[in-house]
């Protein structure tokens, strides 16, 4: 059984790329566009959450904080994708409970190690 | 592959700028609205994002600057100015621009971003110099550093939530493992007693020491989400002993089969083909149907089911994929609206409605041109400028309203505005001026009105000046004739003009009930029709001549085929009547006999045909003969005509429908035909 990752973007570039470098690594991939459609996605086990920061309807801290008040979805690992380098909202996010960030630009190799950190 | 990820990131762009550009436009009508704010802000930043990743550093670095000037909007630290708007607008056709440079259009012109840059510094007082874009690398995850092992003291006591958050600590002990040779002790002593211990937390911490290669930073990179939630000690064990172990990199990804992603993208092209190809099938299907039927051999009648059952399934599968929803071409003319507003000194708003129709992909991609001719004659000649609709006693602001609406195997696409209507006169003026008509000929207003559409009218300045349209209407119509689409105009004097397209939802394949009557046969469109009953000739005689049926307590005129296109056969005992919705309300039409569901792959009529009003195409049957499509909808508006026509001549004035009865729908049909002229 490979492992679940949701990968949730409002950018498909960045979701294809996300999914087709986890699917070569033998994870499984599933999308969301936005925190509200991963929200629905997540009533399936999913072993990760690779979220972006920004998106309409739910974003990603706010996404980050309804996984933590969901106890279904209790010690989910949820890893942001930040263009911000800007502390403030990666602490906010770190606040908010995220288990790690990926900063873009960032190649497949890195994304892979982060990923791997995670969920082995 | 990465060309792969390049493509998808074009395309995406494209569609990003497109938003952008609807929220810009929004924006500009609702200068403190923050949702607009925060569409454009996440297009760019999704822009400039994915374009760092994808190796677009010119246009991330470009999108950086302006969504650093939104995310300021957003914050309420700038005001949405007229100006920035403007220069909003500029910059997103800037990226285009480099866009279409990046994917091998045009030639790559960068120089109209520093002229926008420096304008924008000038309109936020921005100190930001663009070029400090997203391209910020991350430390790589362990470098493999030339020279001899280290050994490492590791202390790690994780903080007590880490474990809810997500993070396992095994694995970061195995990262460590990754990186050299690794012997590790668990310290337990801060396990408190079962009866305090909360399961969920952590309490233990690790001290171990690592052989590797790696570095300080190395280590260290493997903690670095927990980095301010734990402790963590790196030190140089004492002594260090240098050893033969290299570290081995696991990082090589294994090259396995990719799984597909959940969409692809695939060429317009081949779709094209592939409903072609279909169509092809739905013949052959047909033809297989007729030979097996005429067999009566129970096996092959079987296969023949269930191959024409695959072949529905096939074709709607097939059409469904070419099926887009309106809402991109709508959204455009918001630009073409705001940008003619601003030169004609007009105050004009665009409302889309049904902007989520779906429509087949060719015959969306031929409507754009028309749809602009028809935005750009509103906005040119039927709106008034804000001073005369003041004296109108009409509101300054002026309203295009752009709908879409589906009505059985059609949409309907309505462009109206509330301008100041056509000058019928002026038209009619023109009209014998050009030679077009004779001056003493008596045309009714709708008749008049036609002949904007007619070819030797276009771009007519006199017209134009006085009344308003003109401008490239029979380019419309001839567009909209080469999509087997109509055209009606309708105007009201003072309070604007109405054109609407009637396309068909397809352009290739539909579903048809195949009729009968005599030894021809016809094609009726499945999508508005409604059911089909019997009409004896007992209930014939009863209604007293009248052609009127009762369906469930509902009185339908009906049109008998035979008689309306005047074929000499005879009517069988029992007839069938066909039931269709139209805009005119239910009206039967009566055949001899329903044979039953039929895929009709359209063909097109020679030109010779081409301006027969109630037929829409042909199609070839099973037999190879051919049978039309019949356009319900315009046959019956012919049929009531007709009625009219001979009922003036017999009572001078009143207009009916046939079977002397009132329409329910329509109240007074006569009215609504008023303005009306069609063209096919």
């Amino acid at each position: 059984m490979s492992k679940v990752v949701l990968t949730v973007d409002d950018s498909a570039s960045v979701r294809q790329m996300v999914a087709f470098t986890l699917s070569d690594a033998g994870y499984t991939v599933i999308e969301a566009v936005d925190g509200r459609d991963a929200l629905e996605k997540l009533a399936s086990p999913v072993s990760m959450v690779i979220t972006d920061l920004n998106m309409p309807n739910l974003d990603g801290i706010g996404l980050i904080k309804e996984i933590r008040a969901n106890p279904a979805c209790k010690g989910l690992p949820v890893v942001m994708l930040t263009t911000e380098s800007q502390e403030s909202r990666k602490q906010e996010g770190k606040a908010a409970g995220a288990t790690g960030w990926i900063v873009k630009p960032f190649t497949r190799q890195q994304m892979l190690a982060v990923v791997k950190r995670i969920i082995g | 592959m990465i060309d792969r990820f390049r493509q998808g990131f074009l395309e995406e762009a494209r569609e990003l700028l497109s938003e952008l550009e609807t929220a810009l436009l929004e924006l500009d009508d609702r200068r403190e609205d923050p949702e607009p704010i925060g569409r454009a802000f996440r297009a760019l930043h999704t822009i400039k994002g994915s374009g760092a990743m994808f190796g677009f550093d010119n246009i991330a670095g470009f999108a950086h600057s302006l969504e650093t000037v939104f995310d300021r909007l957003r914050k309420r630290e700038l005001e949405a100015t007229a100006d920035l708007v403007r220069l909003a607008l500029a910059a997103g056709d800037q990226i285009k621009t480099m866009l279409d440079a990046a994917s091998g259009q045009g030639a790559p012109d960068e120089t109209g971003c520093a002229g926008i840059l420096e304008e924008l510094r000038r309109l936020t007082g921005s100190g930001e110099s663009g070029a400090a874009a997203a391209a910020r690398p991350r430390p790589e995850t362990a470098p493999a550093e030339a020279g001899a092992p280290v050994e490492w003291h590791v202390h790690f006591r994780p903080g007590p939530n880490v474990i809810v958050n997500g993070t396992n600590p095994l694995l970061l002990l195995r990262e460590m493992r990754e990186l050299g040779e690794l012997q590790i002790q668990l310290d337990a002593g801060g396990i408190p007693p079962l009866a305090e211990m909360d399961p969920e937390k952590c309490y233990v911490a690790w001290d171990g020491v690592l052989k590797t290669t790696a570095g300080r930073d190395a280590i260290r990179d493997i903690f670095i989400f927990i980095e301010d939630d734990c402790e963590l000690t790196i030190e140089p064990v004492a002594g260090n002993t240098p050893a033969a172990s290299a570290a081995e990199s696991k990082t090589a990804a294994t090259a396995k089969a990719a799984s597909a992603a959940s969409s692809i993208r695939v060429s317009a092209e081949k779709l094209d083909q592939l409903v072609n190809l279909v169509g092809e099938l739905v013949t052959v299907q047909a033809r297989l149907t007729a030979v097996s039927t005429r067999r009566d051999d129970p096996d092959i009648l079987a296969v023949s089911e269930e191959i024409a059952r695959l072949t529905a399934e096939l074709r709607e599968n097939s059409m469904s994929m070419r099926m887009l929803p309106l809402r991109h071409t709508f959204e455009r003319f918001r630009r073409l609206v705001h940008d003619l507003s601003a030169d004609l000194h007009k105050q004009v708003e665009l409302a889309i409605e049904g902007a989520d129709t779906e429509l087949d992909k060719t015959v969306i991609d031929q409507l754009s041109d028309p749809l602009v001719h028809l935005i750009r004659n509103s906005m040119d000649h039927g709106i008034e400028t804000p001073a005369e609709r003041a004296a109108a006693g009409k509101p300054p602001l002026a309203t295009i309203r752009l709908a879409a609406m589906h009505s059985g195997a059609q949409v309907l696409i309505r462009v109206s505005d509330d301008g100041r209507g056509l000058n019928v006169a002026a038209i009619r003026a023109r009209a014998i001026e050009q030679g077009l008509i004779d001056p003493a000929a008596a045309l009714s207003e709708s008749e008049v009105l036609a002949l904007i559409l007619a070819p030797g009218f276009s771009t007519a300045r006199q017209v134009t000046d006085v009344s308003g349209r003109g401008v490239g209407m029979d380019v419309v119509r001839r567009s909209v004739e080469a999509l087997r689409g109509s055209i009606e105009v309708q105007s009201k004097p003072g309070a604007g003009v109405t054109v609407t397209l009637r396309l068909p939802l397809t352009l290739a394949i539909i579903d048809g009930l195949l009729v009968r009557v005599g030894s021809t046969h016809f094609i009726l469109p499945l999508a508005n029709s409604r059911e089909c009953v019997e009409l004896t000739g007992e209930a014939v005689r009863q209604a007293h001549g009248n052609h009127l049926v009762n369906v469930r307590g509902e009185t339908i005129p009906y049109i008998r085929l035979s008689e309306f296109f005047e074929m000499r056969t005879t009517a069988p005992e029992r007839e069938q009547v066909m039931v269709v919705e139209t805009e005119e309300g239910h009206y039967g039409l009566v055949v001899d006999e329903v044979l039953g569901n039929h895929q009709t792959v359209i063909k097109n009529l020679g030109r010779f045909y081409r301006d027969v009003p109630m037929v829409s195409g042909a199609t070839i049957l099973g037999n190879g003969t051919v049978a039309l499509i019949l356009d319900s909808d315009r046959l019956v508006q012919s049929a009531v005509h007709d009625i009219s026509e001979k009922r003036r001549a017999d009572h001078g004035k009143s207009r009916r429908k046939p079977g002397n009865q009132t329409s329910r729908k329509l109240t007074n049909p006569s009215q609504k035909k008023e303005n009306r002229i069609h063209v096919t």
